[in-house]
């Protein structure tokens, strides 16, 4: 028996019917073909299908659709302004923090998370806080500098826009 | 100590290549926009669900379906009796992927449901209730070798005589040895030299052990994945998360009876490959999508890609290594026993020809078998046979250099293979960096400061290498109408390799990067192509593009020559225009010459340039690695401290991007070391069936990777580039194993170096 929900994905509001059954990542990915959280395990250790849900990382295929009526969700699809990236998808870019690509989304929206909690990470901060993403590309090695890079950003142009970096970093 | 001055580009004037670049497809993956195969959803397409087997060796007595067909949405529920493959005799998975009357290891797809949802496939497959006799099964490789071992099929299975297959696959030099094989061996390889007991006899000192490598999986992030979907003309296009697609589009041509030109193999972004993904579901999906005339998605999830996929070998390996006390290797012995799995091919003759390789042994005896058991067929993974070759020799080494009482690394150096010496293969080994690569981290402040480390603190050392492979390849090269060029191949990037290609474009027809644009097309558009794997893209393909920009360089000066009348001797093609020499002013620019050869009434043609390779000079590229670990005594921990990785790339071509593989290489090694490993039971069941058992490395349990790239050209590689993904795998384990030995004084002959396995090994040293 199907049921109605409605949540707001990247700012857009969906009302939709849902399998009681239907994990949030199969929501998204084939309901409304946001296609860029990615399944690479059955049993949440890989981190490819991190979503924000208020605010906070989940791994979206933990979650069923129906548990997500009223919450507010952020794919990687919603992170840019338009053409403009956001900082941490510049820093992944600049510094080679992707290979294949197929982390790169889960590992962008951890990071994301980590850095509105923590500004400015240290070495092994970043590390710890991406322990539940894996990367088989990378070593790590240049997703920790991608991280690095994109806290520099943050706080330059929080510094500039005399905001703080946590709502420099925000995505409305 | 991360990478620093070490990637210090040698750009040699170069204005393209040699410089770190971003990556071409970075936009669109930072922005989760990039399509990989299962992202596909076509009009119609079904979703299909396997049904697993639950014994690794019985006889299939029943399948019923009728309870799985009952649920709403599935369509079909398909055996392989139904599935519309050829099969002849084929020994490979690709073209059975169901099981026939007989199930031969655990996790086998059994049968398929299709259905219109995912979730309707997946409760048709639960319903699927399959029958089984069971059988007796051979899953230790040592058991499976005995001459009275259970056979992994029953001799009339799939039709052919066994035992005739096993054999004709055999590389056997005196036919009275062909009768002495044990009947699960489906192949045997012999490198020998000078006369090795004579050379035992010369030695000083000999050490002789047993090393084990446990069969590890690929660990891909995007399982694998196919599309398939039928065209109205008899067609059939695939998509696929291949590595190879030229030849998955041969495979499903030859299983489902088509000619070639009726299959397109569309190969999709691929979420990591490492030699995995050479080709293993298009058949299945293809023959599926036949069946029902509509498109068919096939993916694994990841405890079915565990489960029934094509991991790396499992293997034993017996070596004694002899040296003089000058330090003079004089003999080595080996034997080499890997697990093939269910089919025959696992890289025994690499690993062995690898393991003689490395070093100037006079007399050498290495023998290969590869042994067939009831667990998947073995596939390639990042360097196949070379990092199981590398931790058995390299573990030797640093234990004869400790029983010499020498440096490790002066002992490699008096020992290393140099350009002419000859390989077990007999051929004589090109200008390789070995060498060079020893001599580079002999240099650098980690092997030099050594002497300092804390309590229960090791330094170790190893080298890895890699003959590296060779393909033709073609690549194309178009003028466009804004001045820009497009470059067509037919390859998968699996590593930035598009990137690398735009850069040696744009070298060659003197522009800046992003006015070339680089297209790897499918199989009914690409120039020809083979699968990317093998460290040979960048080389092959890469050389096949310098001449296709020179080609099309060419057909440019040719037409700027006719149209400014001027001999093309006297131009030059730099920042998009073409110029007489010395007279600035009297110039054409790449927008008027395409103009002027693409539009009605063009006087020129077109410019197409067209370049092929057909190398036959290897390239091998050779990497020396240092670690620095600590062993915690109490809980049989192993903690990386630092990590140094010297390797040959012959020339950067993008060196952010060179450094980037090489520490993905490095913690792949590592993770064989330490962590990764396929346990199966005692009945041939998989115990690490899912990533909560089979341990991928996070980013806490990675150290800084230090990268120092050697830089000796490959004759006949673009601008001397060599391949770069293979050889950062291989030193891994034995470089781990001797940094262990330096800690604490414990020889680790079986990987992962679990805490359990130390703990013991400590503990029978202490009582």
């Amino acid at each position: 028996m199907k049921r109605t929900i409605k949540l707001k994905v990247n700012g857009t509001t969906y009302e939709r019917a849902v399998e009681p059954r239907t994990l949030l990542v199969h929501f998204l990915r084939d309901e409304l073909g946001l296609t860029g959280t990615h399944i690479g395990c059955d049993t949440t250790q890989c981190g490819a299908c991190t979503v924000i849900i208020n605010g906070q990382s989940l791994k979206s295929c933990t979650a069923f659709a129906v548990q997500m009526d009223g919450a507010e969700v952020l794919t990687i699809e919603g992170l840019a302004k338009g053409e403009e990236l956001h900082p941490i998808q510049t820093g992944f870019w600049e510094e080679h923090g992707l290979q294949c690509g197929f982390c790169t989304p889960g590992m962008i929206l951890t990071s994301y998370e980590l850095l509105q909690r923590n500004p400015n990470p240290t070495e092994a901060e970043i590390r710890k806080g991406l322990e539940g993403n894996l990367c088989r590309c990378t070593g790590y090695q240049n997703i920790v500098k991608a991280v690095q890079h994109a806290a520099q950003q943050i706080n330059n142009a929080a510094t500039e826009s005399k905001a703080s970096p946590v709502e420099a970093a925000k995505v409305p | 100590m991360l990478e620093n001055q070490s990637l210090e580009p040698t750009t040699n004037g170069y204005k393209a290549v040699g410089h770190s670049v971003r990556r071409t497809d970075g936009a669109e993956k930072v922005r989760g926009e990039i399509r990989y195969a299962g992202d596909l959803h076509l009009p119609g397409m079904l979703h299909a669900r396997p049904v697993l087997s639950l014994y690794a060796h019985a006889r299939i007595k029943k399948i019923e379906v009728e309870a799985a067909l009952k649920v709403p949405g599935v369509v079909r529920v398909v055996t392989a009796a139904e599935l519309p493959l050829i099969l002849e005799a084929s020994e490979s998975r690709k073209r059975n992927p169901l099981a026939k009357d007989e199930v031969i290891f655990y996790g086998q797809p059994v049968a398929v449901v299709l259905g219109e949802t995912e979730a309707a496939a997946l409760d048709g497959a639960n319903l699927v209730q399959v029958e089984y006799e069971e059988l007796p099964a051979a899953i230790d490789l040592l058991l499976a070798l005995q001459p009275n071992a259970p056979l992994v099929r029953r001799k009339e299975g799939h039709g052919a005589d066994l035992e005739a297959q096993i054999h004709a696959t055999i590389e056997v030099k005196a036919e009275k040895e062909k009768a002495v094989l044990p009947p699960n061996v489906s192949n045997h390889v012999h490198f020998q030299q000078g006369d090795v007991e004579a050379g035992f006899r010369e030695a000083a000192v000999i050490v002789e052990n047993t090393f084990r490598l446990p069969m590890v999986h690929q660990s891909y992030l995007e399982p694998q994945v196919v599309v398939a979907a039928p065209d109205p003309l008899g067609g059939l296009t695939v998509y696929s998360s291949t590595q190879a697609g030229f030849s998955a589009r041969r495979d499903v041509a030859a299983a489902l009876g088509l000619p070639q030109n009726k299959v397109k193999v569309v190969s999709m972004p691929v979420g990591g490959g490492f030699g995995g993904k050479f080709g293993l579901l298009e058949p299945w999906a293809a023959g599926l999508a036949k069946l029902v005339g509509r498109p068919v998605k096939l993916g694994y999830y990841r405890m079915e890609d565990l489960l029934a996929a094509n991991p790396a070998p499992a293997c034993v390996i017996e070596v004694k290594v002899g040296a003089r006390a000058d330090g003079t290797f004089c003999a080595l012995k080996a034997r080499l026993i890997f697990d093939t799995g269910i089919y025959p091919g696992a890289p025994v003759w690499l690993a062995g020809m690898l393991l003689g390789s490395y070093y100037r042994f006079d007399n050498y005896e290495i023998e290969g078998l590869e042994v067939l058991t009831n667990r998947p067929n073995s596939g390639a993974y990042r360097a196949p046979g070379a990092a199981q070759a590398s931790f058995a020799i390299e573990s030797q080494i640093d234990a004869l250099a400790h029983a010499l009482q020498r440096d490790p690394l002066e002992l490699r150096l008096q020992n290393c293979a140099v350009e002419g010496d000859l390989n077990p293969s007999k051929r004589p080994w090109p200008r390789i960096g070995l060498k060079e690569c020893l001599e580079k981290l002999q240099q650098h402040p980690a092997w030099q400061h050594r002497a300092t480390k804390g309590v229960d603190q090791g330094i170790g050392i190893a080298v890895g290498g890699w003959p590296g492979g060779l393909e033709p390849a073609t690549a194309l090269c178009r003028l466009d109408h804004d001045g820009s060029f497009t470059v067509t191949t037919g390859i998968s990037d699996l590593t930035g390799v598009t990137t690398s290609l735009q850069l040696i474009a744009a070298e060659v027809l003197g522009l800046k990067p992003e006015q070339v644009t680089v297209h790897n097309v499918d199989t009914d558009s690409a120039p020809y192509a083979g699968a990317s794997g093998g460290s040979k893209t960048t080389l092959t393909v890469g050389a096949a593009v310098v001449k296709a920009a020179e080609d099309a360089r060419k057909q440019v000066l040719e037409i700027a020559a006719q149209y400014l009348e001027a001999s093309p001797e006297d131009l030059e093609l730099s920042e998009g225009k073409v110029k007489v020499k010395g007279l600035p002013s009297r110039s054409v620019t790449l927008q008027e010459i395409a103009n002027l050869s693409m539009s009605f009434g063009g006087r020129f043609e077109p410019v197409f340039g067209r370049g092929s390779s057909a190398i036959t000079r290897n390239a091998p590229s050779f990497a020396v690695h240092l670690a620095r670990v600590k062993v915690d005594r109490e809980t049989g921990e192993v903690k990386v401290l630092g990590y140094v990785a010297v390797q040959d790339v012959g020339f950067a071509i993008n060196p952010a991007e060179v450094a980037g593989q090489i520490h993905g290489g490095v913690t792949q090694g590592l993770g064989w070391a330490l962590y990764e490993q396929m346990v199966y039971d005692e009945t041939g069941t998989l115990l690490s069936g899912s990533l909560m058992d089979y341990t991928l490395q996070t980013a806490a349990m990675v150290p800084p990777i230090d990268v120092q790239l050697v830089e000796i050209p490959a004759p006949d590689g673009p601008f001397g580039a060599k391949g770069v993904g293979e050889p950062p795998i291989i030193p891994g384990a034995a470089t781990i194993a001797n940094a262990i030995f330096d800690a604490i004084g414990v020889r680790v002959t079986e990987v992962p170096a679990t805490p359990e396995r130390l703990l013991k090994a400590i503990w029978s040293r202490q009582f």
